[in-house]
């Protein structure tokens, strides 16, 4: 049957045709494809928001593993993707020494990592599709040691006593602004060390994650940059933890700064046995500026580099449930015991007031003044790290998870000393002071002008006879050494270095040489 | 017996059995009028020597063309200019027998007098292969066009020719309502067998009742369908189908049976050839605006890429049946099922083969249409003892495929030894006055 169609418009009958009914078909073809358009661009905007919104981080039902692998959170926040990580030795050979690798920096690595090149204390997890790594606890709280005889030997809660994280950022932050960090170039690489990338990943790689990498590193270089520069070379087992905090989190320049606070550098510290700690209320971090347990753990979390928002607190809380009974594997050293009966009296005498003791049954947290902060004047240490803590960032902490009653921060504040710290796994917190200025038990016995200025730190060999690691005295700063790092409390020029000074903790140094070598061997048993 | 034996039919006596088949070119008028060029063409093949030309494909209807520029027999103001033709054929001692034919659904080319109506057929369904437009007949058309075939046979008469031939082959209107595969009519001309040749054996009536029981009448016929070049198509009808129809045909007064195969054409069998789609992508843009789908085959000619799809579609039903004698097999069957003469038709140049065929009484006469475009005197030749022309016909279909655009004539370049303007030379002095076209030239 003829179909109506205004008259005149078709020429002919296989035109009115096309218009009366092929238009028509061609309507409900077109409405079909836009139709089967529509649902192609669901599906693929399905599966690229089904690839990049499935975000987790991995941990581990194993409570070691997970303390040394398992996310707390900050590889959603601050983390590299793992194939970058992996592949910017291959890149950038020449950040990453005669190692070629992570261990370059001090990194740990061990055979049963769940990622193969990543090293201890990187947490693995998924963002955005794309698979990223980035620091939890184990990186500064995990260490390997020597002891003469044996195997070395790897010791979570103990400094992490090799761990350059210094020369880790500021080459980071220079590998961010160098020409040979573009897709172009880092993709090949990253295909050719993993083994072939999905089209999936290169894309994500290529147009949202490398290019969001680089202007996040770039951008923590323009905040770290100038002050770490400055900064003297940390060496391995240290951190500036406050400096960081300022400058990411709180986002201070660098010229708000007052001359004062810009070294804050001090030892990873020793986690052992956190339960006695936190349930007696010590004053906890070098300068005891917090008596809660909780918040030292959030802000240490902080500092690995998590964020309010992904902060994993569950992570966080099981792994600090687990350091509350984590004992330090006890000494090595067999000590002499009458002269270690002798030592164990003078010990008594003069420093478990400030520090507790060993006892067989464990260490006892007991003594007047553990824990509690003893004033600068008075303990005569470096002052540096206790400068860098500001009474402004002591407020400006308590900003902190402001809006969860749960993990507010309310304890910081701003205190004039050092905290005495209790001297559990004594034998694995060496060096000594809070800074690490003095090598072994036996120098931290002698006054502070006959300390040693220089000597060799993030050996892992047991010095059984001094106390602490092997520490050769006697390096000249900046020397390249074949292992270690020379430490030294005075520049080239002989000026001091500003957060390296050996002074103060005078305590026995008057003892006799007797008196010394007994309580040397009380303490070498702790 | 002898190829150059008469023939005998019951009101007709050609004198050898050659016939040269009904092939059309645009040498007519645009009204349909034969012309002076239409008959430089047949007396061309006249003088060649072949017993009885059957016309190009005449339609008895305007509505019936399938190129417009084919002559046409749809009125009597036509009469004088066949009965010129006939007689100057009649000259050369040649029969000719017009072929009366509509081409229903199977328009390539509507012309002005086409183009703003749909086609009638027995189908509503457009043509399968280009998409041409089409509607189911109702009665009152199908008795009207039953009419206009006698009438047409009336001035084939008049005109003083020989006979007529219905073209009730290769997918034209007949088809159309025979084939099982086209013909989906829910009333007395569809359906079961008899019913869909109906139309056919009324219009053989109609012709007898308008021209008489004296005049010659043969019908063209399709031996076997093959109705599926599109793989999706139905097949339509088989050889028995159609042994059957020609048993009706002679019962209802036919003289004889022109048999030939395909429902479509051209068709993969009919002409048996090449298919050059260099040639086929420079002429079908003329029928661009024939069809639904013409475009497509456009594109299917024109871009190598694509080609090999056409190609299959095409070549998938040939297998490994040759150019000469594809349809011999089905003349035989309908020969031994009928006692009316049966022609046959499909790529003929072999005399050796021609001859068994006729000797052997497989057939009673053979047609043949490239062999003699490509060779006009090829019956004297045969005569005159040759076994064959210095320059046979291919089988290219060149001349076929040029049809929709072109005059027809020989195009394959090689027979003219790669001389571009000989062949065109060639292919125009039908075009030139009967003086010269009367010389005889040829390639």
């Amino acid at each position: 049957m003829r179909t109506p169609f205004p008259k005149g418009v078709a020429v002919t009958e296989v035109q009115r045709r096309f218009y009366a009914s092929a238009i028509r078909k061609w309507i409900m073809r077109l409405f079909g494809l836009t139709l089967v358009a529509g649902l192609l661009t669901l599906a693929i905007l399905a599966y690229f928001s089904w690839q990049t919104s499935r975000s987790y981080s991995h941990e581990y039902s194993d409570i070691d593993q997970h303390f040394r692998y398992g996310s707390i959170g900050a590889e959603q926040s601050s983390g590299l993707p793992i194939k970058l990580l992996l592949t910017l030795p291959d890149a950038f050979p020449e950040y990453f020494g005669e190692a070629g690798d992570y261990t370059h920096f001090g990194f740990l690595t061990a055979a049963d990592a769940p990622v193969p090149g990543l090293p201890i204390g990187f947490s693995t997890g998924r963002r955005l599709g794309v698979e990223v790594a980035w620091l939890n606890c184990a990186v500064c709280h995990t260490g390997l040691i020597q002891v003469p005889g044996a195997e070395p030997q790897m010791i979570s809660g103990m400094p992490s006593n090799t761990v350059r994280l210094h020369d880790f950022f500021l080459a980071l932050f220079e590998m961010a602004v160098d020409r040979r960090f573009n897709p172009d170039n880092i993709l090949p690489v990253i295909a050719d060390s993993t083994g072939g990338l999905g089209w999936f990943e290169r894309l994500a790689l290529k147009r949202v994650a490398l290019p969001q990498v680089q202007q996040e590193l770039i951008d923590r270089r323009s905040r770290l940059h100038r002050l770490f520069g400055e900064q003297p070379d940390w060496g391995p087992g240290r951190v500036d933890t406050f400096s960081g905090y300022k400058m990411i989190h709180l986002e201070y320049t660098y010229e708000e700064l007052d001359e004062s606070e810009k070294v804050g550098v001090a030892d990873f510290p020793a986690v052992f046995l956190q339960g006695e700690k936190g349930r007696r209320e010590f004053d906890l971090h070098w300068d005891g500026n917090n008596k809660s347990l909780q918040e030292r753990n959030l802000s240490a979390a902080l500092g690995a580099g998590v964020t309010e928002e992904t902060v994993l607190h569950h992570s966080v809380e099981r792994v600090a449930k687990w350091l509350e009974d984590l004992p330090p594997p006890p000494s090595p050293y067999v000590p002499d015991s009458e002269l270690a009966g002798r030592g164990a009296e003078i010990y008594q005498e003069y420093c478990a007031i400030c520090h507790g003791y060993q006892a067989e049954t464990g260490y006892v947290f007991a003594g007047d003044r553990i824990g509690r902060v003893t004033p600068i004047e008075e303990i005569g240490t470096d002052p540096w790290r206790l400068n860098s803590y500001t009474e402004r960032l002591s407020k400006e902490q308590r900003q902190f998870f402001a809006d969860d009653r749960d993990y507010s921060f309310r304890y910081f504040r701003k205190t004039n000393g050092y905290a005495n710290t209790p001297l559990d796994g004594l034998w694995l917190r060496a060096p000594y002071l809070h800074n690490g200025s003095v090598p072994t038990l036996q120098d931290l016995l002698r006054p502070a002008a006959d300390r040693p200025t220089s000597f060799v730190r993030g050996l892992i060999a047991v010095d059984l006879e001094g106390g602490g690691f092997v520490a050769p005295t006697g390096c000249h700063p900046g020397e390249e050494l074949r292992e270690g790092f020379c430490f030294s409390t005075i520049d080239a020029n002989g000026d001091p270095i500003p957060g390296n000074q050996n002074s103060g903790h005078e305590y026995g140094t008057d003892l006799t040489a007797d008196q010394k070598t007994a309580l040397l061997e009380y303490l070498k048993g702790f | 017996m002898s190829l150059f034996e008469p023939l005998k039919f019951r009101n007709l006596e050609v004198k050898n059995k050659l016939f040269r088949s009904n092939i059309s070119g645009k040498f007519d008028l645009e009204t349909g009028r034969p012309t002076q060029t239409r008959i430089n063409w047949e007396t061309m093949f006249a003088r060649g020597g072949v017993g009885a030309i059957i016309s190009s494909y005449v339609p008895v209807l305007m509505s019936g063309r399938i190129i417009a520029g084919y002559a046409t027999i749809h009125t009597d103001d036509f009469i004088e200019d066949w009965r010129e033709l006939g007689k100057q054929v009649h000259d050369h001692d040649c029969k000719y027998i017009m072929q009366l034919s509509h081409s229903g659904r199977q328009m390539d080319l509507p012309g002005i007098h086409n183009s703003h109506r749909a086609t009638m057929s027995s189908t509503d369904a457009d043509e399968s292969l280009h998409g041409f437009p089409c509607n189911a007949m109702n009665k009152g058309q199908i008795r009207h066009m039953i009419a206009s075939f006698g009438r047409a046979a009336l001035r084939a008469r008049e005109a003083g020719l020989d006979g007529v031939e219905l073209h009730a082959a290769n997918g034209y209107l007949f088809t159309q309502f025979l084939s099982s595969g086209i013909n989906d009519r829910q009333d007395e001309y569809g359906g079961s067998l008899f019913n869909r040749a109906r139309f056919l054996l009324d219009v053989i009536r109609s012709i007898r009742q308008h021209a008489g029981d004296g005049f010659h009448l043969q019908v063209k016929i399709s031996s076997v369908d093959y109705n599926n070049v599109l793989p999706w198509e139905r097949k339509g009808n088989r050889l028995n189908d159609t042994i059957e129809v020609c048993k009706w045909v002679e019962a209802t007064g036919a003289d004889a049976i022109h048999a030939s195969i395909g429902s479509l054409f051209p068709h993969p069998l009919n002409p048996p050839g090449e298919f050059d789609f260099n040639t086929i992508a420079s002429t079908y843009d003329a029928m661009l605006s024939s069809g639904g789908a013409t475009f497509r085959n456009y594109l299917l000619f024109r871009y190598p890429v694509l080609r090999p799809i056409f190609r299959w579609i095409w070549y998938r039903q040939k297998h490994d049946r040759p150019h000469e004698g594809v349809s011999t097999e089905e003349a035989r069957a309908i020969k031994r099922a009928v006692s009316i003469p049966v022609i046959s038709t499909g790529g003929y140049q072999d005399r050796a083969m021609a001859e068994e065929l006729v000797a052997s009484g497989g057939v009673d006469g053979i047609s043949m249409a490239r062999a003699l475009i490509a060779n006009p005197d090829l019956p004297n030749l045969w005569k005159s003892g040759m076994e064959g022309p210095e320059r046979p016909c291919t089988f290219c279909n060149k001349c076929l495929l040029n049809a929709p655009k072109n005059p027809l004539g020989c195009y394959e370049l090689s027979r003219f030894d790669g001389d571009h303007d000989r062949m065109v030379e060639t292919i125009c002095q039908v075009f030139e006055p009967r003086s010269l076209a009367a010389k005889g030239v040829r390639p």
